[in-house]
C-alpha cells in the first residue's frame, strides 16, 4: 500500500508561486553581489563521499547527515554544507590557481534536523570563500561583503554581530580539561547556559581562568564590551580581541556602526572548523541566524593545501521566509493579454502571441476551446485585456 | 523598529505560571489580565510593553526555539528532555524538585548482569543518565503513574521527577539515585538575546532581584 504518495519528508518542502519568487529574488541579488566583488561561482555535487565531511579541523555527528551508500557499498552523504567540498577543490583541481581565490557558490544544503524541530532539512545556501589571502583584508573584505548581503535583504531590523572564536580555546586550555568537559563547557558559553556554566566554573581549579570564561559568556554587546574586555581579559588574548576591535572600527568607518555588535563568547560548536574572526548576522523575524562565516584556517590543508581562508554562507529559505512575513505575500503578476483563438486560428494566434512578448508585454495562450471559459479564465487571474483571434482578424476586449 | 515591539514571554501554564505571575506582582507589574486571563492564551502586561503567552512546557520551548517569544520560563526537566538550542540565562529557584532513579524497596538495581529495564516520561534524560553510566538499559515510554512499571513488573526501575517521595513511598518505591536537580529557568531566543538585549538583562535582573 502506498502511505506517502501525496506528502514531502519532514523538514523539506514544495515552494509555491511567490515562494519562488522571493527565494529566486534573493538568490539573484545576492549572486549580484558576489560577482560584481570579482567572485566566481562553483557548483559542487549533491552527493559526496562522506570523507570529505569527516576531517581534522571539522566532523559533523553522525546523526545530522544524510547518507547512503554507492554501488561499491562506499559510505555517501547529501551535501551538508559547501566550504568543505570547496576546500576540497582548492586542494585538487585548483592547487596550482593563483591565489587569493575568490568563489562563490548557490546551491542546496541538507541536514536531518531533530524531528518535529520545525526547520528545513533542506535548504538553499550561498556564500563565498576568500582563500589564500591576507588575513586581515580578507577579514575585512568577506565582513563588508556580508554587511552587504544583510542590507540588501531589506529587513526591518537588522543584527551583525562579531567575535573570535580563537578566544574561547585559549582561555579554555589553563583549566585543563577533558575533551568532554572541554566540550560541555563550550556549549554552556556558546548557547549562554548561564545557571550550568556558573555551577561548572565554581567546580574549577584555576579561579582565575573559571572567572574569565565566565565573563566572556556575558560579553556581547556594542564597542563598550570590547573596552571592558582590554581592561579585564588577560595579556594572551588581547590580540584577538585587538583584532575584533580593529573590524569593529573599520565597519563604523563604513557607515555599518549602528547594526554591528560584538560577542566575545562566540565558543563555536565542538568540531567547527572556525579559526579567527567569526560573524553571524540576524534579521528581525527569524530565530536563527540568516548569515554565518567567519576564518577557517587550518581547514584546506586537510586536503593538502596549507592557507588561510575566510568565507560565510546566508541561508537563502530563512531570509525569503523573512521576507514574505514582512511583506504579507507577494501577489501574483497577471499576464497583460490573454489571446484566444478559435479551431482555424491557432498559428495565427500563436504569431500574434509572439508579436506581443517582443513588443514587451506578457502574453499568455489559452488553452481553452471556449470563448466563455476564456474570457471567465482572464477575468479570475486578473488579466485585464483578451484578444480574440478569428479568420476576421483580431479583436481586443478589454476583462472588467 | 522591533526594539519598541513587546516583549513577548510564553510561561509553563500551571505552577511555573502561577509562580512566574507572583514575582511580577513583586515586580510591581499590572498582573489584572494575568489573574482573569478567562480562556485566553495571549494577555498583556500594561505599562511594561509586554506580552505574556500561556503554552505547555514543552511548547515553551518551541516557541522560544522557533522566535514566537522572546523569552519563556520552563522547568530544567522540560529543558534536558526537550534539548535545542537557545540561551538559559536564569536559575528562578521555583519549581525546585529532582530527577531521580527509584525501585522496589530493598532490590538491587545495579546486580546482576542481565540488561535492565527502566520506565519513564523522560527517555532522553534517561537515556542520558545510564550512558554516563556506561550502561546499557531498555528504556520503556510510560505517559502516565510511572509508578505502575515496576509494580506491574514491566520494569526494574523508573526515572522521574521526585519532589518529596510520598508518591514513591506508599506504592513501596524508594530513590536509588538522584539524576539531576530542577527549577525553573529562564530561556531566551538567540536572536531576541540580540536584538533586545537591554530590555530582556534588565527584566532578568529584575526577576532575580525579586525572588
Amino acid at each position: 500500500m502506498k502511505r506517502y504518495d501525496l506528502m514531502t519528508p519532514e523538514g523539506t518542502r514544495d515552494l509555491i508561486f511567490d515562494e519562488c519568487a522571493a527565494l529566486r529574488g534573493i538568490s539573484e541579488k545576492l549572486r549580484r553581489i558576489y560577482t560584481s566583488h570579482g567572485y566566481s561561482e562553483v557548483i559542487t555535487p549533491g552527493l559526496e563521499f562522506f570523507d570529505v565531511f569527516n576531517n581534522k579541523s571539522r566532523h559533523y555527528p553522525q546523526e545530522v547527515l544524510y547518507k547512503l551508500t554507492d554501488g561499491k557499498g562506499r559510505l555517501m552523504v547529501m551535501r551538508p554544507d559547501s566550504t568543505m567540498p570547496i576546500a576540497r577543490i582548492v586542494g585538487t583541481r585548483l592547487r596550482t590557481s593563483p591565489m587569493p581565490l575568490k568563489l562563490f557558490y548557490d546551491q542546496t544544503i541538507y541536514r536531518a534536523n531533530p524531528k518535529e524541530s520545525g526547520r528545513d532539512d533542506e535548504f538553499f545556501q550561498s556564500g563565498i570563500e576568500i582563500i589564500g589571502g591576507d588575513v586581515m583584508r580578507s577579514d575585512m573584505e568577506a565582513l563588508s561583503i556580508a554587511a552587504e548581503v544583510m542590507q540588501s535583504l531589506e529587513a526591518d531590523d537588522h543584527r551583525f554581530e562579531i567575535g573570535d572564536s580563537g578566544i574561547f580555546p585559549m582561555l579554555a586550555a589553563k583549566l585543563g580539561l577533558g575533551d568532554a568537559e572541554l566540550d560541555e563547557l563550550r556549549e554552556y558559553v556558546q548557547l549562554k547556559t548561564y545557571p550550568a556554566l556558573d555551577e561548572m566554573l565554581s567546580r574549577m581549579e584555576n579561579k582565575q581562568y573559571a572567572g574569565y570564561i565566565g565573563r566572556l559568556a556575558r560579553m556581547f554587546g556594542g564597542r563598550e564590551v570590547l573596552e571592558e574586555a582590554e581592561k579585564t581579559m588577560p595579556d594572551e588574548v588581547m590580540p584577538l580581541i585587538r583584532s575584533v576591535k580593529s573590524v569593529y572600527d573599520t565597519m563604523s568607518e563604513l557607515g555599518m556602526g549602528g547594526s554591528v555588535s560584538v560577542d566575545l563568547g562566540i565558543a563555536g560548536k565542538s568540531g567547527d572548523y572556525y579559526t579567527g574572526i567569526v560573524f553571524n548576522g540576524y534579521v528581525a523575524g527569524y530565530g536563527m541566524p540568516v548569515l554565518k562565516g567567519g576564518r577557517y584556517d587550518r581547514l584546506i590543508a586537510d586536503f593538502g593545501v596549507d592557507t588561510p581562508a575566510t568565507g560565510f554562507a546566508v541561508n537563502e529559505n530563512a531570509a525569503a521566509e523573512a521576507l514574505l512575513k514582512r511583506s504579507g505575500g507577494m501577489l501574483l503578476p497577471a499576464p497583460d493579454v490573454m489571446i484566444w483563438s478559435d479551431d482555424e486560428s491557432v498559428a495565427r494566434s500563436i504569431v500574434h502571441c509572439r508579436r506581443l512578448i517582443a513588443e514587451g508585454l506578457t502574453a499568455e495562450y489559452s488553452d481553452l476551446a471556449d470563448i466563455g471559459a476564456a474570457r471567465e479564465f482572464a477575468k479570475t487571474k486578473g488579466c485585464k485585456r483578451l484578444d480574440i483571434v478569428t479568420a476576421s482578424g483580431i479583436t481586443t476586449e478589454t476583462i472588467k | 523598529m522591533t526594539e519598541n515591539k513587546a516583549l513577548r514571554i510564553a510561561l509553563t501554564k500551571g505552577r511555573l505560571e502561577k509562580d512566574t505571575v507572583g514575582l511580577f506582582e513583586k515586580m510591581g507589574f499590572d498582573v489584572t489580565e494575568l489573574h482573569e486571563k478567562g480562556r485566553r492564551l495571549i494577555l498583556s502586561v500594561p505599562g511594561q510593553n509586554m506580552e505574556v503567552v500561556l503554552a505547555k512546557a514543552a511548547d515553551v520551548i518551541t516557541y522560544v526555539e522557533l522566535g514566537a517569544c522572546d523569552i519563556g520560563v520552563v522547568g530544567k526537566d522540560t529543558i534536558l528532555e526537550h534539548g535545542g538550542k537557545y540561551a538559559e540565562i536564569a536559575d528562578l529557584g521555583f519549581g525546585r524538585c529532582r530527577f531521580a532513579l527509584a525501585g522496589k524497596k530493598g532490590t538491587d538495581f545495579y546486580g546482576g548482569v542481565g540488561v535492565k529495564t527502566v520506565a519513564t516520561k523522560y527517555p532522553a534524560v534517561t537515556r542520558r543518565f545510564f550512558e554516563s553510566k556506561r550502561m546499557d538499559v531498555d528504556i520503556v515510554k510510560i505517559e502516565g503513574s510511572v509508578e505502575l512499571a515496576p509494580l506491574l513488573k514491566i520494569a526494574d526501575g523508573i526515572v522521574d521527577i521526585v519532589e518529596t517521595g510520598t508518591t514513591l513511598r506508599e506504592n513501596g518505591l524508594e530513590v536509588i539515585e538522584d539524576v539531576v536537580p530542577i527549577s525553573a529557568r529562564l530561556i531566551v531566543n538567540p536572536v531576541s538575546m540580540k536584538l533586545k538585549k537591554e530590555r530582556i538583562e534588565e527584566l532578568a535582573e529584575k526577576m532575580k532581584a525579586a525572588l
